[in-house]
């Protein structure tokens, strides 16, 4: 392990002074951390990990942390996962879909030591990456409506505009936009805003990584962090919230939280955050009549079309985003950096990611603090965040888990975890999957012509719009359900779309090669990234001798039964 | 002690929870059956609940527990039943003529309020803790009293309103005992051959996926992975069993007398499935919210419950199968003994009611009371989690038996739950 | 909208116009204004009530099965209970006959009440074999009519209580096979015809003599069915009005809902030529949601005065030129019943409160 630790050290330094890392400004002082730290993976020299680890990539910082810990432990890592495998899981996670094979070719060609950099760099700049990103944003923030138009639009142009996290929040959460793509940002809490819990306790998951929801009723019973000051203190943040008649959503100047302590004192909540920071009200004070005057225009805003706008001179809400923009414990870079990590490792370093609590330690706090530092340091920077983990080798670890013995705990990320494809991955990796090899533009091609990728690339999410309500989206412990067998064993749009044949189709491909041997071949390159294996080309052999003619269903039975597999089923 | 010995706790410890959960559920298949086991497996299938999902949250003023003249009694009387010094509301008056079948426990303090976490209360007896998602009663019956090698589904949830859709969850018990959720159409979807595949080729290319995915399943041994292939496992079986839903095959008086409302084809299906062998069938009847109206929405709902569970009470039992089947009405809490200006009942958990009927069921029993506007349980205080224990033993079922979940042991209901004897036979 | 070159309803259609149209050079009175000058509070929620004459007191019943009235010219109006003997249900009915109080209720009885000492003249139990829905009384006091969830309509001597006719004509279940309702009835200024409203949306017009179906009228709108998502239904026709010279009639209730479980519907009129069922508006509420629990012409037939509610309540004024708003107002809670006291002021109940309102 350690060997092969510092030869992937050494590689990334050669691959830098060689000037292959363009995003980064490498200095001969860089390079020379870059080999202290190789010495730093040394189990000896623990104690000087955390000191300052954080001019380093981040793939490094990344490995150092999690070998350092799993070698303490005495967790063995497994190997690094084959090219194929890798270029696969790349590929969904960045592309959100399966390489063509005309990628996969252009990915073999690459030398070893440097493609995974020149792969990851490539797909940053594709338009998969926006649409993927976009998707699994989409996904966290508003799970309930899988299909928000303009939630969907906003999130595209912020991740196509590069948008720092720390604005896309804060549109978010400020709601301001009433025209135009940004309209969408106010999807987030409009969709809300009947409920003031949903509010209050999803924003408080789903951005700061905290379920304060147990806290409510009674201080949290398990975790001593929790107060109901706590949840009625986010709540007054949104408790003036609200929706006028034309759905615009407004503060109303008016308006607290007040609860009732176990105690059964009644108390007025503060504008708290969770780190206990309180923001004053700054509303001036108001006569009685005045107090009258708003509340009539709010009741006037909220049935009427034409009612006059209210403005207000402090917002609850734009104190909750500059609050947790100040946020030295940075709860809102460390909730994304973890939900990041746990989408592309399979587990957060905080699991379940809405416990982060000190009931419920990091696997690797250091880490985890680290990377949100360098996250807040870098102007909250995705790309930049998921870069550096898809760059690690801890990322490209092996799914393969073959010996008897139990494999090691998901936290330690020793053995890459077998995850199943989201909804809209699973669909748009059909839609690549049924067509031939040679129905792809090569990477070549795509470059010289990024319009027409990008115009494909649209199809194809807008196909996969259509057909991820048939899939589940995978949730904690995830167990796929009998239905979707069904709905593969069974449905017509199986049989009479993906199955259909046709000169592009792979269906018409394999019907027109010439052996069993090329049939293998381009089933196994298209659904699965690889070559088939002896045994595969036996039963494809084996298969196709019973009805030597080469019959249409023959062929669709091989592809069905490749695309209904596990293998296919599951980014590993 | 359970099932769950010191061999399997010491075999599981070291599995991540995860991986543990799917474990849990198939326990049987690692270890084989030992001899007490194999005498309950052959019983198995021969026990079954129907489930009267009153989704929403009916009125227990109207249904169970009325408090006729009271301040909050509503419009509606009280009537007499056939079991002597019992009175259900007079909008229940078929299901007053049976009441000998029928326990009424009045005293369910739940105390959540909203639907999400009411339904998730009620569904599992117990809110999930952080990285633990239990399992619903559906998938706990599914899991006890359902056959491993059984060609029908175990766990059937019919719930074709919107209202507070909820599909059921399996927890961590896995997909084997997720439910075949029918919410579009009475018939499973997508349960029938496509008409360009012979059965033949339909089977063929099953083995063959079968095959092409044999290893990869062995790399990669995550309850998730595995839970693919036994989705396809059940395909055929689900198939078959098709012809279940199809009511159609029922003699024409069997369908009046259930008559023309989709509650009542539903409880049709659900007899038909549990004559089968299916051990439980919910029957999900949405839109008992009603905060606006309340009193109109009972007389058309529970006209609706009180016709339609009288049928299928005495279609039971002119089978021979109510003995061995417990039909319940539950929702995820009753409503507001107060009346708001819309006419309406708002949502309420504090004191409400749920019926049981059938198997292991001492009919004829009210049990619980609350006071006399309905405000607070005065008697016999139940928890979602008592209920759940009731339930299990009415079905013979160990509440305390525990499933390990990873090295988490979890007993069926929840820690300290009771059993309310006094409803049970 | 309605053509300018349409004739006005002529007299004929009515046989006996109960009062003579305005002339044409009063300037008519269109209220531009509604004003809760005070407001009474109730023991419960109040469904219906009735001025009696010639006390002037205004008596009233609702949930709490019994009969209060106050004295909308006094200053700080106090409710008294009429007397301790009750319905055994809410009080869905209450009107004034020659000085007697006949109510109705969800007990299916009729009960004749001495306003003055309190004291049940006439109690008849199980008049209807469900729901007692609503009552009306004729401009004469001579006649009584019910309606109730059995779907019938009954026709009584108001002084003896004799049932003179018993009208059928409604389906005892909707489409969907659900318990239908039968929620309203009034009368012809004339007294020669009644209307009655369904859940469903139908309004038969009779002749109360012979109890002969005149006209059916469809307002299907009214009534909000799901087949699919919901299946299950929500509200029906509410109220009804006969203009004064008879040729029009309105129906109020709610428009469609979507989310059934409250009344969140838009309030909603319909108002009908009776002599040839033609739709003259078609009226729904751009602000105020909820069932139209109460409709009435003003004399002159310019206007038409609507009140209801969900939660809220509010009064509406429709002009009967345009059929456009001319003032609406919130109304404390869900108002189920009001009645003019002149043709400038009125009294509503709701939920638990009365309001002595004047129009301006």
């Amino acid at each position: 392990m350690n060997s092969d630790a510092s030869a992937h050290l050494r590689s990334c330094v050669s691959a830098a002074a060689g000037g292959l890392v363009p995003r980064h400004r490498f200095s001969g002082l860089l390079i020379g951390l870059l080999l202290a730290a190789a010495l730093l993976l040394f189990p000896c020299s623990q104690p000087a990990i955390a000191q300052s680890p954080t001019e380093l990539p981040l793939e490094l910082q990344i490995d150092a942390s999690i070998d350092q810990q799993n070698s303490t432990a005495g967790v063995p890592a497994v190997e690094q996962a084959d090219a194929d495998t890798l270029l696969r899981r790349t590929t969904l996670d960045l592309a959100g879909r399966i390489p063509t094979a005309k990628e996969r070719d252009w990915y073999l060609a690459l030398p070893a030591q440097t493609r995974q950099q020149l792969l990851v760099d490539r797909l940053l700049q594709l338009p998969d990456f926006d649409f993927h990103l976009r998707n699994s944003l989409d996904e966290l923030l508003l799970p309930e409506r899988p299909n928000d138009g303009e939630f969907r639009e906003y999130l595209l142009t912020a991740v196509r505009e590069r948008r720092p996290w720390s604005r896309m929040f804060r549109e978010m959460l400020m709601a301001s936009s009433v025209d135009g793509p940004d309209k969408g940002a106010a999807q987030f809490l409009k969709s809300r805003v009947r409920e003031l819990d949903d509010l209050t306790n999803d924003t408080a998951v789903l951005f700061f990584g905290v379920n304060i929801s147990c806290a409510k009723c009674h201080d949290h019973p398990l975790v001593s962090d929790w107060k109901q000051d706590h949840y009625y203190g986010m709540q007054a943040f949104f408790q003036r919230t609200f929706s006028s008649k034309k759905n615009v959503l407004l503060e109303n100047p008016l308006g607290s939280v007040r609860f009732k302590t176990t105690a059964g004192e009644d108390r007025d909540a503060k504008f708290m955050f969770l780190t206990g920071a309180v923001v004053a009200d700054a509303t001036p004070t108001l006569t009685d009549e005045e107090k009258k005057a708003i509340e009539e225009q709010v009741r006037r805003l909220e049935r009427e079309d034409d009612a006059q706008p209210i403005t207000v001179s402090f917002s609850p809400r734009q104190a909750l985003i500059e609050t947790a923009l100040a946020d030295q414990q940075l709860y809102l870079a460390r909730n994304i950096v973890n939900r990041t990590w746990a989408r592309l490792l399979g587990t957060g370093f905080v699991d379940p990611p809405d416990q982060m609590h000190s009931g419920n330690p990091a696997s690797h706090p250091q880490l985890l603090s680290d990377l949100a530092a360098d996250f807040v340091q870098h102007d909250y920077d995705l790309r930049r965040l998921i870069r550096g983990i898809v760059l690690s080798r801890t990322y490209a670890r092996s799914s393969r888990w073959t010996s008897e013995a139990a494999p090691p705990a998901a936290q330690t990320f020793a053995v890459a975890a077998a995850r199943p494809l989201t909804p809209r991955q699973l669909a748009a990796s059909l839609q690549i999957a049924v067509r031939s090899s040679d129905s792809w533009p090569s990477v070549e091609e795509t470059l010289a012509k990024p319009d027409d990728w990008l115009k494909r690339r649209t199809d194809i999410e807008n196909q996969a719009g259509a057909w991820m309500r048939e899939f589940e989206q995978p949730a904690a412990d995830f167990q796929i359900a009998v239905d979707e067998a069904l709905f593969f064993s069974n449905s017509d749009r199986v049989q009479s779309d993906l199955l259909r044949d046709g000169g592009d189709r792979l269906v018409g491909a394999l019907r027109s090669a010439e052996t069993p041997e090329l049939a293998a071949a381009e089933l196994w390159r298209v659904v699965c990234g690889r070559e088939p294996s002896a045994e595969e080309i036996e039963v494809v052999r084996g298969w196709l001798a019973r009805a030597p003619e080469r019959r249409v269903s023959d062929m669709q039975s091989l592809v069905w039964a490749l695309l209904a597999g596990a293998e296919f089923r599951f980014n590993h | 002690m359970s099932d769950s010995g010191l061999s399997r706790r010491g075999f599981l410890s070291g599995a991540t929870i995860g991986v543990g959960g799917a474990l849990a559920a198939d326990m049987r298949g690692v270890n084989g059956l030992r001899a007490e086991e194999l005498a309950g497996e052959l019983r198995r299938g021969e026990k079954h609940v129907i489930l009267l999902w009153l989704a929403g949250g009916a009125s227990q003023l109207e249904t169970w527990d009325p408090k006729p003249g009271s301040k909050t009694g509503g419009p509606f009387g009280a009537i007499s039943t056939n079991v002597a010094g019992i009175q259900v509301s007079e909008l229940l008056p078929k299901l007053a003529q049976r009441m000998h079948l029928t326990a009424v426990i009045r005293s369910l303090n739940t105390k959540i309020a909203d639907h999400g976490r009411g339904a998730d209360l009620m569904e599992r007896g117990r809110l999930d803790d952080p990285g633990l998602r239990y399992p619903d009663l559906g998938a706990v019956a599914a899991r006890e009293l359902g056959r491993l090698e059984s060609t029908v589904p175990d766990y059937v949830s019919l719930y074709t309103s919107t209202e507070g859709r909820r599909k059921g969850t399996s927890g961590f018990l896995g997909a084997r005992y997720a439910p075949l959720f029918l919410a579009e159409n009475m018939a499973p979807p997508n349960s029938a051959l496509h008409e360009r595949l012979t059965a033949a080729e339909h089977q063929d290319r099953a083995a063959l996926r079968d095959l092409l995915s044999k290893r990869f399943a062995a790399e990669h041994r995550s309850s998730t992975v595995g839970s693919l292939n036994s989705a396809y496992q059940r395909v055929q079986g689900m198939m078959a069993s098709a012809g279940l839903f199809n009511i159609e095959q029922e003699p024409a008086e069997v369908r009046a007398r259930y008559g023309p409302t989709q509650f009542g084809e539903q409880c049709l299906i659900a007899r038909r499935l549990v004559e089968a062998g299916v051990p439980f069938v919910k029957v999900a009847r949405a839109w008992w919210d009603s905060h606006g109206q309340n009193f109109e929405t009972h007389l058309e709902l529970c006209a609706d419950l009180d016709h339609c569970m009288s049928v299928l009470l005495d279609d039971l039992q002119e089978r021979g199968l109510l003995e061995k089947t417990l039909v319940i009405t539950l929702g995820e809490f009753g409503r507001t003994p107060g009346i708001n200006a819309s006419l309406g009942r708002d949502h309420f958990a504090s004191a409400w009611s749920c019926s049981l009927s059938g198997m292991g069921i001492r009919g004829g029993v009210v049990y619980g009371a609350t006071d006399a506007e309905g405000h607070t349980v005065t008697d016999g205080e139940a928890s979602a989690a008592d209920l759940f224990a009731t339930i299990l033993q009415a079905l013979g079922i160990d509440h305390t038996h525990e499933y390990m979940v990873g090295a988490r042991p979890t007993p069926l209901a929840d820690f300290g739950s009771k059993p309310i004897q006094a409803v049970l036979a | 909208m309605r053509p300018n070159d349409e004739p006005t309803p002529s007299a004929t259609e009515a046989a006996t116009p109960a009062q003579e149209p305005p002339a044409a050079a009063t300037a008519a009175f269109l209220p531009a204004k509604i004003t809760v000058d005070r407001t009474v509070r109730l023991p419960s929620m109040t469904f219906c009530m009735a001025r009696h004459q010639p006390s002037g007191r205004v008596f009233c019943g609702g949930a709490d099965f019994g009969l209060h009235h106050f004295d909308p010219a006094a200053e700080k109006p106090e409710t008294k209970t009429l007397s301790e003997s009750r319905h055994s249900s809410y009080v869905t009915g209450l009107v004034n006959s020659g000085g007697t109080l006949i109510s109705g209720g969800y007990d299916k009885s009729l009960i004749w009440w001495n306003a003055e000492s309190g004291e049940q003249i006439r109690r008849i139990e199980a008049a209807h074999g469900r729901w007692i829905r609503a009552l009306a009384v004729s401009p004469d006091g001579t006649r009584l009519a019910s309606v109730g969830d059995d779907m019938k309509t009954q026709i009584r001597d108001a002084a003896t209580g004799d049932c003179l006719l018993t009208l059928e004509g409604y389906e005892q279940q909707t489409p969907h096979g659900f318990p239908s309702m039968l929620y309203t009835v009034v009368f012809s200024a004339d007294g020669s015809r009644i209307a009655t409203g369904n859940r469903t949306g139908r309004v038969l017009v009779r002749d109360v003599q012979s109890g002969e179906i005149l006209q059916t009228i469809e307002a299907p709108v009214m009534y909000t069915w799901d087949p699919r998502a919901r299946r299950h239904s929500i509200g029906g026709i509410r109220s009804l009005a006969f203009s004064p010279d008879g040729s029009l009639l309105a129906v109020g209730g709610m428009g469609q809902v979507g989310n059934i479980d409250h009344l969140e519907g838009k309030s909603r009129v319909e108002v009908f030529r009776v002599a040839t069922g033609e739709r003259l508006y078609e009226i729904e509420d751009s602000k105020y949601k909820g069932l139209v629990e109460k409709l009435q012409f003003s004399a002159d037939q310019k206007w038409l005065l609507a009140a209801g509610g969900d939660h809220g309540g509010f009064l509406s004024i429709w002009s009967m030129e345009t059929g456009k708003l001319l003032v609406q107002e919130k109304v404390g809670s869900h108002l189920h019943d009001f009645e003019l006291l002149s043709d400038r002021t009125l009294v509503t109940v709701g939920h638990e409160q009365a309001s002595l309102i004047t129009l301006a």
